[in-house]
């Protein structure tokens, strides 16, 4: 891990794609232990710098590093765990196998890979179902397997792309305190989102995104008082202020 | 190295079971039953020298299947990752895009072996019911059909990363069978024809993979030997290169290939 304690470094970061540019002169930092939430309307920029972040997408200009190095290193990658937006993973495939095959990939032995898989697929509420075929499964489960995905390799980073997507209230209530019980363990998190109240509860700061541009970064505690609404009048306010 | 062989073992595992567990599979392990069980029961006119002749049926039949199994592998293994958007958890894990490649390429070619051994397993029992014994050029051509298994996985690979999925099949199929029926035809051919005509021929010729190059059909059939074993060596040494171009080229696409 990286000694200094920004986790995540942006500086200067354009990405553009046939002369349109998708995230525009982007500086972020996210020290350990933090979690941020990524806030914006649709086409704002916030999956490109996840893509960017995960070194999926090599920025156009400025710098990315992330604990340290650059992400498109696989020894990087191996303490960041990503959990995409809409994924099905492989439908013929249980949520063990599935796990078996991500420890693979992550260099794990399969005595290890069998712990962590048991234990994960406990805490995220999949135990009695992973012997079913993932094809199987509702949203809400796939989103259950991406996360426990997410964390076998046990990251210090952990990225999330609309972690809250097709979840229902009792999947949300689970997951947000599975999401509390790994900041409680240090776990520096960053997720993309537009549920706000789930993002005011949750993070410790926010970035607000708008075409490209990030328009807020700050604490939340600076913006709590009244409620999840907070959030919510922030955000619409500075999307106005934007224009 | 123990991080790499643990990543393709992975990936090894799932092309098997991506294989083994799709629908279209067990109709065509049902379909090679079907016809190779009466195969083995049928003695035509009563004529034993015929039996050949199912022989080579029946050596077709395999070939087929295998060609429609690694085409279908090769060009299953990045277009669906891209789709249902898998490839983004898979290339956020510590794993570089050429070592996927390679990993899934590996795992492709044993997965189709699988289901080339078991074929020649059907092939081998329809031969031995019927009464019929095994030429000493078995072990080459069961060799050379699994060399050419791997090279046909590497261009239907490659090409699923430059076209469409039924263009690629199409494309992949109509080169590889093309090749193995004429392909040894093709300098004869150019012979006859305008220089441009020629020149466009004998680049063909010089490029396309030579799938007549691994057919031992007709040496088993009718038992006129084994070939030399230097002979054996350079086509298999040809497949290698082939294949490690293709790869190359494959890996080149991936890498530019925008996420």
């Amino acid at each position: 891990m990286s000694e200094c304690s920004d986790i995540v470094q942006l500086e200067g970061v354009t990405r553009a794609f046939a002369g349109t540019k998708a995230v525009d002169g982007l500086s972020l930092k996210l020290k350990a232990g933090e979690v941020m939430g990524f806030l914006g309307t649709n086409g704002a920029g916030k999956t490109t710098t996840i893509k960017m972040m995960l070194g999926l997408l090599a920025p156009t200009s400025g710098t990315v590093k992330v604990l340290g190095g650059d992400p498109s290193d696989p020894h990087v990658r191996a303490h960041i765990g990503y959990m995409p937006e809409v994924a099905t993973y492989y439908p013929y495939l249980n949520a063990r196998e599935l796990l078996a095959f991500y420890g693979g990939i992550c260099g794990l032995d399969a005595k290890t890979v069998r712990l962590r898989a048991d234990s994960l697929l406990e805490s995220v509420g999949l135990a009695d179902a992973a012997k079913r075929p993932l094809k199987t499964y509702s949203k809400g489960m796939l989103q259950r397997a991406g996360i426990a995905q997410a964390l076998l390799g046990d990251p210090d980073l952990l990225v999330l792309d609309e972690p809250f997507t097709g979840l229902d209230p009792l999947a949300r209530i689970h997951f947000r305190e599975l999401l509390r019980g790994l900041k409680e363990r240090g776990k520096t998190i960053f997720f993309s989102s537009h549920e706000l109240g789930e993002t005011e509860l949750l993070c410790d700061r926010v970035a607000i995104m708008k075409k490209g541009h990030c328009v807020y970064q700050g604490p939340v505690k600076d913006i709590a008082g009244d409620g999840a609404t907070n959030l919510e009048r922030l955000f619409l306010k500075t999307l106005e202020e934007a224009k | 190295m123990k991080l790499f062989a643990r990543q393709v073992c992975a990936l090894v595992k799932l092309s098997f079971v991506e294989l083994w567990r799709r629908n279209d599979i067990f109709a065509l392990v049902l379909l090679g039953l079907a016809l190779m069980v009466p195969l083995s029961m049928a003695t035509p006119f009563g004529a034993e020298g015929a039996s050949r002749y199912l022989d080579e049926m029946a050596l077709l039949l395999v070939w087929g299947f295998s060609l429609f199994i690694a085409l279908g592998t090769g060009q299953r293994l990045f277009p669906p990752e891209f789709e249902s958007r898998t490839i983004y958890p898979l290339l956020a894990k510590p794993i570089s895009r050429g070592r996927l490649l390679v990993g899934k390429y590996i795992g492709a070619v044993a997965a189709s072996w699988s289901a080339l051994a078991f074929f020649y397993v059907l092939f081998v029992a329809s031969v031995l019911l019927r009464g019929g014994t095994f030429a000493a050029e078995l072990p080459q051509a069961i060799v050379l059909h699994f060399a050419f298994v791997a090279l046909a996985v590497s261009v239907s690979l490659l090409g699923s990363l430059l076209v469409s999925a039924s263009a690629n099949l199409t494309l992949s199929a109509l080169v590889l069978v093309g090749m193995f029926f004429f392909g040894r035809r093709l300098p004869e051919y150019a012979e006859g024809l305008n220089p441009a005509l020629a020149w466009v021929v004998k680049t063909v010729y010089a490029i396309a993979p030579h799938s007549e190059f691994f057919d031992m059909r007709q040496r088993l059939v009718h038992g006129w030997g084994a070939v030399d074993g230097g002979v054996l060596v350079a086509v298999l040494a040809y497949a290698m290169w082939y294949v490690f171009v293709v790869i190359l080229l494959a890996d080149v696409v991936l890498n530019r290939k925008r996420v």
